[in-house]
């Protein structure tokens, strides 16, 4: 659309899975008739010979033939609506809505307003009395969402808008500043990605214990008001406030997630931590006593109770190794306050030296370093090392650290971040076992609660 | 599928619910107000197409690609097509820089320099 803009036609090719995305997108972006010729899904591993054949056969949608139809979105004059100019506001519907309590939970269910289940209907009152979790004013802009920045539109919210929000998602007043935090990172919960983001949100400080958080027994799990109420609103507030999880049109996720419901909300057990180890704030820049939401976005999550032969900073460095997800150089890892003990006790005297450890001996199995790093494997079939040395490994693992943050020559690391590692660690759970979990979730960003008192 | 109608809740509202009150409770549940979620999209400002070409022949075509997997071999048999029906256009192969969704400032101004119009690939 740039290039239309600067006067110059275009033709763009879009394969049908995107058929929804692409014409809500140029109409989002003014130019709702763009000529957009439609390619069969998938291309990507088609022979050129086959991808050739698409050339010569027809556009699947128009289902005229594909290149006259690209030469023609080149060629054929303009109508009167492809040059019209002027400013359409989107319709989001009447202020209110009036009707019986049913009929209300259809009307939010059938039209995209929830996440399926069943809410609280945000009434004035029940709105009112959210409000007063914070002394921000109701109309006070908190910032803007979209499903996916640069891409989708960029929505605007109020404190109000989040207080109904919350209403919906069964929320007290004392959960809002938290949920007005989230909001303020401008993370939606519901990225349109094809690969089926999964965010999660983690409290630290004295809130965690002011709203009640479940950092103990079952800390992952449906066991307590604050970790449901708190994770689900983030869901439903990405939908409503920033257009997000539309299927089709802003969530393109193929196999979506189910930790999409809750967002993986908790909340670090700091009581447990061993000595010397940081609450993952204070990681972070906060103080010990500041309120804190911190964001994480990943894909998947492995749950792993396993009693080895060997200390568990060993094992968690071999299932790094062999952790496999479409993230491949970020991780976290949760364990229970039992293995950060052990860990402590071996001589890892903070959360950092023990990512260190993880990042400097976890390796790479040989199909996956091939398959990520393919100028290398050319370079390793005409004998350049150590290439050709990794090569003649086959599929044992190659001493290519994959959670050791390079960056880009020249740049500087992100002052929050672990100069060396890319793996975050977190501290909780019961104590009932000593397991852990992990998962290919990097960090994304902190905001403070208290701010949104 | 921005905006709901209220039409779609069963029965005809009532003057009172049109303005807003809560209506006393006849027969069966009371009706009850409650807020819309939405928060605020941006408007959209109308951008005209650009003027088409009188033809393609003669012309340079930039065959940009977003850097999806096989969408550089993709644009490659384009230009194949091109060389073999119109071999009067010239091809131009870019990859745009930056994620699918990200401007290339520096490639938009190679092709206002120096192209007529653009062929650019997305998906997978």
């Amino acid at each position: 659309m740039q290039v239309e803009k600067m006067g110059f036609p275009t033709a763009p090719l879009v394969t049908i899975a995107f058929e929804g995305l692409a014409h809500s997108n140029a109409a989002s972006r003014g130019m709702p008739l763009e000529r957009i010729c439609f390619l069969p899904h998938p291309m990507t591993n088609k022979t050129d010979a086959e991808m050739y054949a698409v050339l010569e056969g027809n556009d699947p949608i128009s289902k005229k033939p594909l290149m006259p139809e690209i030469i023609a979105a080149l060629t054929q004059p303009l109508t009167a609506e492809e040059k019209k100019t002027g400013s359409i506001s989107p319709d989001i519907g009447p202020p209110t809505y009036v009707g019986t309590p049913d009929e209300l939970q259809r009307l939010f269910c059938d039209n995209n307003l929830t996440d399926y289940m069943p809410i609280i209907l945000p009434t004035e009152e029940k709105v009112e009395a959210m409000l007063k979790g914070t002394s921000h004013k109701p109309d006070e802009v908190i910032g803007k969402l979209s499903a996916a920045q640069g891409a989708q539109p960029s929505w605007t919210f109020t404190v109000r808008h989040v207080a109904i929000n919350a209403v919906m998602a069964g929320a007290s007043p004392e959960h809002l500043p938290v949920i007005l935090a989230i909001s303020a990172t401008g993370q939606p919960s519901l990225f349109s990605s094809t690969s089926s983001f999964t965010r999660m949100v983690m409290l630290n400080g004295p809130i965690s214990d002011q709203v009640k958080m479940n950092y103990g027994i079952g800390a992952m799990g449906p066991f307590a008001e604050a970790n449901s109420v708190i994770g689900r609103a983030w869901t439903i507030f990405s939908k409503n406030l920033g257009g997000c999880g539309v299927p089709g049109l802003s969530y393109l996720g193929t196999l979506g997630s189910n930790f999409n419901y809750n967002n993986l909300c908790i909340a670090e057990t700091e009581n447990r931590l061993p000595d010397g180890w940081k609450p993952f704030h204070v990681q972070k820049g906060f103080k010990p006593d500041e309120s804190v939401v911190s964001i994480f976005s990943g894909w998947s999550l492995n749950n792993i109770a396993w009693f080895p032969n060997m200390p568990y900073h060993e094992l968690i460095k071999n299932w790094l190794t062999h952790f496999f997800s479409f993230g491949t150089s970020a991780a976290t890892v949760m364990l229970d306050p039992t293995i950060a003990r052990e860990a402590k006790e071996k001589g890892f005297n903070s959360k950092e030296e023990l990512s260190d450890y993880w990042s400097k001996n976890s390796k790479t199995p040989g199909w996956l370093y091939w398959d990520t790093h393919q100028k290398e494997l050319k370079q390793a079939q005409d004998g350049v090392e150590p290439y050709a040395s990794y090569l003649k490994m086959g599929d044992g693992e190659i001493p290519f650290q994959r959670f050791y943050r390079r960056g880009r020559p020249g740049a500087p690391p992100a002052p929050d971040a672990n100069p060396k590692s890319s793996i975050e660690l977190i501290v909780l759970g019961g104590e009932t076992n000593t397991y852990f979990a992990g998962g290919d979730f990097s960090y994304v960003t902190s905001m403070s609660v208290d701010k949104w008192r | 599928m921005l905006g709901i109608s209220p039409a779609i809740l069963a029965g005809s509202p009532t003057p009172a619910e049109a303005a807003g009150k809560k209506t006393p409770a006849a027969a069966g549940p009371a009706k009850i107000e409650i807020l819309n979620p939405k928060g605020m999209p941006p408007a959209v400002q109308l951008v005209p197409m650009a003027p088409r070409l009188d033809t393609l022949e003669g012309k340079t075509i930039f065959l940009v690609s977003d850097g999806f997997a096989g969408a550089d071999r993709f644009l490659a048999q384009i230009a194949i097509w091109f060389q073999k029906n119109m071999p009067s256009v010239k091809t131009v192969y870019r990859l745009k820089a930056g994620s699918y969704f990200d401007d290339d400032p520096k490639l938009m101004a190679e092709i206002k320099a120096s192209g007529n119009a653009m062929i650019m690939a997305y998906g997978h």
